[in-house]
């Protein structure tokens, strides 16, 4: 479970200071899909850093399974982005110097597996989502849809106890958007905790619950309208 | 959910792998000309640190090597300072024929002289032409077995035995090879092949022929009159048959220090002084290799400052450009250190492979080439020294500056803000 208790976040450019989060109470329970949505400038990008330690908060509770995350040091963050969390960018994100195969496996090794290990584990999780005959293309080499495949195949290939996916759609055409849902709902079928900021209403409400964000507090949620 | 966080250090065995993993596929995958350009500075670098310093040195251990080939050969026992000649030369002579480390042995005989041409035909108003020079009485066969000086004449022919009253001379010696007017370097003018001319050993003067000139950068060589040694002895009247230097030439592979020592514990020492080619070096020659030594690690420092700063920019620029992926890594999990060993490994190759390229141009072409072909300079043939074992530190030190310039820039990069780095905010 995640929780925050609070949470704000504040950015100072010289003598400006801008709060972007307001004191946010949110919960994510485990196996749950909650969508973020909101505005431009709302902060529901900056609430997605805060809940997967990419970013610290100004002040406020992070809690993530009994730890109290807003108080582990920047190491201890790494780790637990590596074994308990997955990440899907808004552009995919993958490394282009690294074939699909590679990009997949290279957390698993970061995490001490052996390569033969990685490299079948990520063989199949690529093959699962159609991508077996893709496995070392690089990154150029690949459609925007693929990549954005890849980049959630990275993100799941380890198991992490949450998938944070911001945007995961905002640059792919309908059809492309329809397969990454389509993955999305069936990690979520099988137990997997998803949390994702979009703007796009009909994929916002395949989730759980929606999070409406505005001004930097949390305005409203709407729950199971599937 | 359990979880327990292990500590990150820099050279753990999963940092060196991951950053292996990251270097190689950077590396095999980065833009092929970058990766040349790279490494040709690199290769350019470390000939700058081999071969500059590497000729300094050469001009003088050229002219050494010289020394020891064509005069002092491995082992050169010689006059004390306070005698005419060497004692009991013949039982010495005999010491050093019966030592199985022995190849070939000259002795020599050795006065300080003059030479005179012109002197038929110069007139009572005209000044003499005459060039002072040291006289050595030298067995042909026994000297060049030695020193291989018959194959430095360049006119004429060399000794043989039974060459009455015929001469060789250096090539300093003739004004035709050696076109300066000083007063303190006095040169034969019209002298030739065939030319007769005075040669004066204290008061015995005797008419001699020239049979041949030798051209050598070896001063004792091309300042010298040879003649044989029979003639000589007759001439200066010596009949004991102690002479004044003895070369010694060893078999292939021994030791000059050992050879010596063994003659001085045999008591030679006693009657001359015996001395390996390094011990009969002039001080200056071995303060003028320390010089140049010096002057060529303070040129190779540059280089190396200049290789430093090129690979710090070239990472910088690297890391700059990929600092979106770096936050990327760093935010799915990799450790900051593995990707900082990254760097070091892309930096280390770069050195590695512009080094072993550098390894092979220098001793597959470079030592090789500059051996056939030496840099022909007044004093000495220069070659190009290069002992592997100054190399390979210069190697290292290449590598161990790259290592730094390498990781400098990426330890910058890496330890700004991970979100920032991925969304480019600065």
């Amino acid at each position: 479970m995640i929780q925050t208790k609070n949470l704000t976040r504040t950015f100072k450019n010289g003598d400006v200071v801008t709060e972007v989060l307001k004191g946010i109470d949110f919960a994510a329970r485990d196996g749950e899909f909650v969508s973020i949505m909101g505005r431009s400038g709302a902060g529901k990008s900056t609430l997605l850093y805060q809940l997967s330690l990419l970013d610290d908060p100004t002040s406020g509770e992070l809690i993530i399974d009994g730890h109290e995350a807003h108080s582990m040091t920047p190491d201890e963050k790494m780790q637990f982005r590596l074994v308990k969390f997955g990440y899907v960018f808004q552009d995919y994100a993958l490394l282009p110097e690294l074939t699909a195969l590679e990009n997949v496996a290279l957390p698993l090794l970061m995490q001490g597996k052996g390569k033969r290990e990685a490299y079948k584990i990520s063989q199949e999780a690529l093959t699962r989502a159609g991508l077996g005959k893709r496995l070392g293309n690089l990154s150029s080499q690949l459609s925007g849809g693929e990549q954005q495949r890849v980049a959630i195949v990275r993100a799941i290939a380890h198991r992490p106890k949450v998938l944070f996916a911001d945007e995961p759609t905002a640059n792919l055409d309908n059809e492309s958007s329809k397969v990454i849902m389509d993955i999305f709902l069936e990690l979520h079928r099988e137990g997997q905790t998803i949390i994702m900021v979009t703007h796009e209403q009909p994929y916002a409400k395949l989730a759980d619950r929606i999070v409406h964000l505005d001004d930097g507090k949390i305005v409203s949620t709407t729950g199971n309208t599937k | 959910m359990s979880w327990s966080f292990r500590g990150s250090d820099m050279f753990s065995a999963l940092n060196i792998k991951i950053g292996f993993y990251l270097a190689l596929r950077q590396i095999r995958r980065a833009s092929p000309w970058t990766t040349s350009l790279i490494i040709f500075v690199m290769i350019l670098t470390f000939l700058n640190l081999v071969v500059v310093s590497g000729i300094l040195v050469g001009l003088i251990q050229g002219s050494i090597d010289q020394v020891r080939t064509k005069y002092t050969s491995d082992v050169i026992v010689s006059t004390l300072n306070d005698k005419a000649y060497i004692e009991n030369s013949p039982n010495i002579i005999a010491l050093i024929k019966s030592m199985p480390e022995v190849q070939a042995i000259s002795p020599r005989y050795r006065e300080s002289g003059s030479l005179e041409a012109n002197y038929k035909t110069r007139k009572d108003t005209d000044k003499p032409n005459t060039a002072p020079g040291q006289v050595a009485g030298i067995d042909p066969k026994e000297e060049n077995s030695v020193t291989g000086i018959a194959n430095d004449i360049v006119e004429g022919s060399f000794l043989e035995e039974g060459d009455y009253d015929q001469v060789l001379l250096g090539h300093y010696l003739l004004k035709q090879y050696v076109p300066i007017e000083t007063p303190a370097f006095s040169t034969l003018n019209n002298v030739g092949i065939g030319t007769k001319i005075r040669l004066k050993v204290g008061d015995v003067t005797r008419e001699v022929t020239v049979k041949g000139i030798i051209k050598s950068k070896v001063d004792e060589i091309a300042l010298r009159t040879f003649m044989l040694d029979t003639q000589f002895r007759s001439m200066i009247g010596r009949t004991d048959g102690n002479v004044s230097e003895i070369a010694i030439k060893l078999k292939p592979g021994e030791d000059p220090v050992a050879v010596r020592d063994s003659l001085k514990r045999s008591g030679v020492d006693r009657y001359a002084k015996v001395q390996t080619y390094e011990d009969a070096q002039p001080k200056f020659l071995q303060d003028i290799v320390a010089t140049f030594n010096m002057l060529g690690n303070a040129f190779s420092s540059i280089g190396l400052v200049v290789a430093s700063i090129t690979i710090f920019i070239v990472i910088f620029i690297n890391a700059l450009t990929r600092r979106k992926y770096i936050g990327i890594l760093k935010g799915i999990g990799i450790d900051g250190k593995a990707i900082e060993m990254s760097y070091v490994f892309q930096s280390v190759f770069y050195a590695l492979f512009g080094s072993a390229i550098g390894l092979f141009l220098v001793y597959g072409f470079l030592v090789p080439a500059f051996a056939a072909h030496p840099i022909d300079f007044p004093f000495s043939d220069g070659i190009l020294v290069a002992p592997p074992d100054q190399t390979f530190f210069r190697v290292g030190l290449l590598v161990i500056a790259t290592l730094v310039a390498g990781y400098i820039p990426a330890w910058m990069i890496i330890r700004k803000n991970t979100l920032d780095s991925i969304l480019g905010r600065n």
